[in-house]
């Protein structure tokens, strides 16, 4: 069995003459929590449409599950659950026959899910309050429930907070956080809310204009997120004795490129700067460097970046 | 596809259209009945007629295509075309795991039965209360019934291949409104053909439609020939609806 839960494989989507997708390798594992990171159009929807089958791809092969026939594909889809955009609800519907309606779509035997469903994103209480009458938040939180209704394994959520309140917003989270640590839930989640997700996710894919530009960890992310000193010298070992025996620190990297970043004394760069001279060597560059979620990919994607 | 059956019957049974098309039927059937029976309103020269069965006069309002086009296209418009539009809801369906030929069997199998319902049960069944109520019983003898079964099972095979019409055009136009409109300019146009068009070849090929048909099925004597040839007409035609549904359904991208 493959250790991906979703592969995708140079997956492209063209509308008439323009790609919204092209060439994009994504890999999520078992039990991660991927944000999906990009501006309106950047092609994120489209993207998780390809996946739940609701769209077909131009060109390039999706394996969910370790399937990629297209004809099985809708057979795993069974161990999956979704929000894409809004979410669907039969507004005519109450919160339990909307759930009532995918038990029966699905065959999930026995009617015990939709109250437990219910009670797990708190509308066990509505009664006969039909959809059309719910607050924004409450018909996100019913579609959460759909999306949650089969125990799904993998479950993809696009834009889930829109109309949360603050409060809304933090239950989502720590539910999320709650099923994908007891239950091993994989999450492929998208939003505009970059704080957000960098407090969610366990991996990230930033796209831009239909490409991938970059896939990284969450700890890869804090890496390069983090505020360091970025200082370049002529002698690095020596910097580095200097660095741990002078001031005292060994929160610090040398690179392959032989730049240091100093992870301490950012806010005391005089300090720095003049015990690195005192002691002969002489420094060719020195910076400070480090981003928030929201300007690492301002940055990456071309965009204003804000300090 | 069972469960996908039970979810539709689920749906179709909360459909607030399909309740107020139910209780207007029943009402518009019995009141149109009633008039008949009771010789308030004489309707003569219908095939119902010359079978010797004039109380059910009132059924022939129901087999006219142009009226029972509004009932089944409004049925769709507002228990199929919603789910692609309104509400959106279709994409929970394509991604609940089943195939897409299930989805739109299950879909067709239980909105032709709906429609079956409001557009033949509904005044069937009113009729033969009212008959029994002003004892007229003895109308339904055996030979009547049986030109009755004849005649509706013929009409039944043709509304089978009209519902599937009026299903794929939901599915494409995704607008209730659409869906109400075009089968009934389908349904203008089969008729302009039928009163209008002259032209030998045209007329066979309407013949041979389904919309020709609906009218045949209610003929007094009709020969075996006839008959089969009919059959073969709504078989024919339901096939090759359904497998197009099926290849749109398929293709289909969903918004």
């Amino acid at each position: 069995m493959s250790e991906y839960i979703l592969k995708t494989n140079k997956l492209s989507k063209k509308y008439k003459h323009e790609f919204a997708l092209e060439n994009i390798n994504v890999t999520i594992k078992q039990g991660d929590i991927y944000g999906f990171i990009g501006q309106n159009g950047a092609g994120k929807s489209t993207m998780l449409r390809l996946i739940i089958g609701l769209t077909f791809p131009t060109s390039g092969s999706i394996e969910l599950f370790g399937n990629d026939n297209r004809n099985e594909l809708t057979g795993v889809q069974k161990r999956m659950g979704a929000i894409i955009e809004n979410p669907a609800l039969f507004l005519n519907m109450t919160a339990r026959e909307n759930l009532e309606v995918h038990r029966l779509q699905k065959g999930i035997p026995g009617k015990e899910c939709v109250d437990k469903t219910l009670e797990l994103v708190g509308l066990k209480d509505t009664g006969k309050k039909k959809a059309k009458n719910f607050s924004l938040g409450m018909k996100q939180r019913l579609g959460l429930a759909i999306a949650l209704l089969s125990d799904p394994e993998f479950i993809i959520l696009d834009e889930p907070t829109n109309g949360l309140d603050p409060m809304g917003i933090v239950e989502l989270r720590e539910l999320i956080k709650k099923l994908n640590r007891e239950k091993g839930l994989t999450v492929l989640i998208s939003s505009h809310i970059l704080s957000e997700l960098h407090q969610l996710a366990t991996k990230f894919g930033i796209i831009h204009k239909g490409k991938l530009l970059e896939e990284l960890t969450s700890k890869e992310l804090d890496e390069k997120c983090r505020q360091h000193l970025r200082i370049k010298v002529d002698d690095p070992t020596r910097g580095a004795i200097v660095l741990e025996q002078i001031l005292f620190t060994t929160d610090f990297e040398v690179m392959q490129d032989g730049v240091i970043k100093l992870y301490s004394h950012i806010d005391d760069v005089r300090k720095v700067s003049q015990t690195l001279t005192n002691n002969g060597l002489v420094i060719e560059h020195l910076s400070q460097n480090g981003d928030s979620l929201e300007s690492y990919f301002s940055k990456l994607v071309g965009g204003v970046e804000h300090d | 596809m069972t469960n996908l059956i039970r979810a539709e019957l689920y749906k179709l049974s909360r459909n607030k259209t399909f309740w107020v098309l139910i209780t207007s039927l029943t009402g518009f059937s019995a009141l149109l009945h009633l008039l008949i029976i009771l010789d308030w309103w004489q309707l003569s020269g219908t095939e119902f007629d010359k079978a010797q069965l004039s109380d059910l006069n009132a059924l022939s309002t129901f087999t006219i295509p142009l009226f029972f086009n509004i009932i089944v296209s409004t049925l769709a418009g507002f228990y199929i075309s919603t789910e692609f539009s309104q509400s959106g809801v279709i994409k929970n369906q394509m991604m609940s795991g089943n195939k897409r030929a299930n989805i739109f069997m299950a879909k067709y199998l239980v909105f032709s039965l709906g429609a079956f319902i409001v557009t033949i049960l509904i005044p069937l069944i009113t009729a033969f209360i009212l008959i029994i109520f002003f004892g007229q019983g003895d109308t339904l003898s055996p030979t009547n019934l049986m030109y009755l079964a004849r005649a509706y099972g013929l009409f039944t095979l043709q509304f089978l291949s009209f519902t599937g019409i009026v299903l794929l055009i939901a599915i494409v136009t995704e607008d209730s409104g659409k869906t109400i409109l075009f089968p009934l300019l389908l349904s203008i146009v089969m008729f302009a053909i039928e009163k209008l068009i002259t032209v030998p070849f045209i007329k066979m090929m309407y013949e041979n439609t389904i919309f020709y048909q609906f009218s045949e099925a209610f003929k007094y004597t009709l020969t075996s020939g006839e008959m089969i040839k009919s059959i073969f007409i709504g078989v024919i035609s339901l096939i090759i609806i359904i497998f197009l549904g099926i290849f749109m359904v398929n293709r289909k991208e969903i918004k």
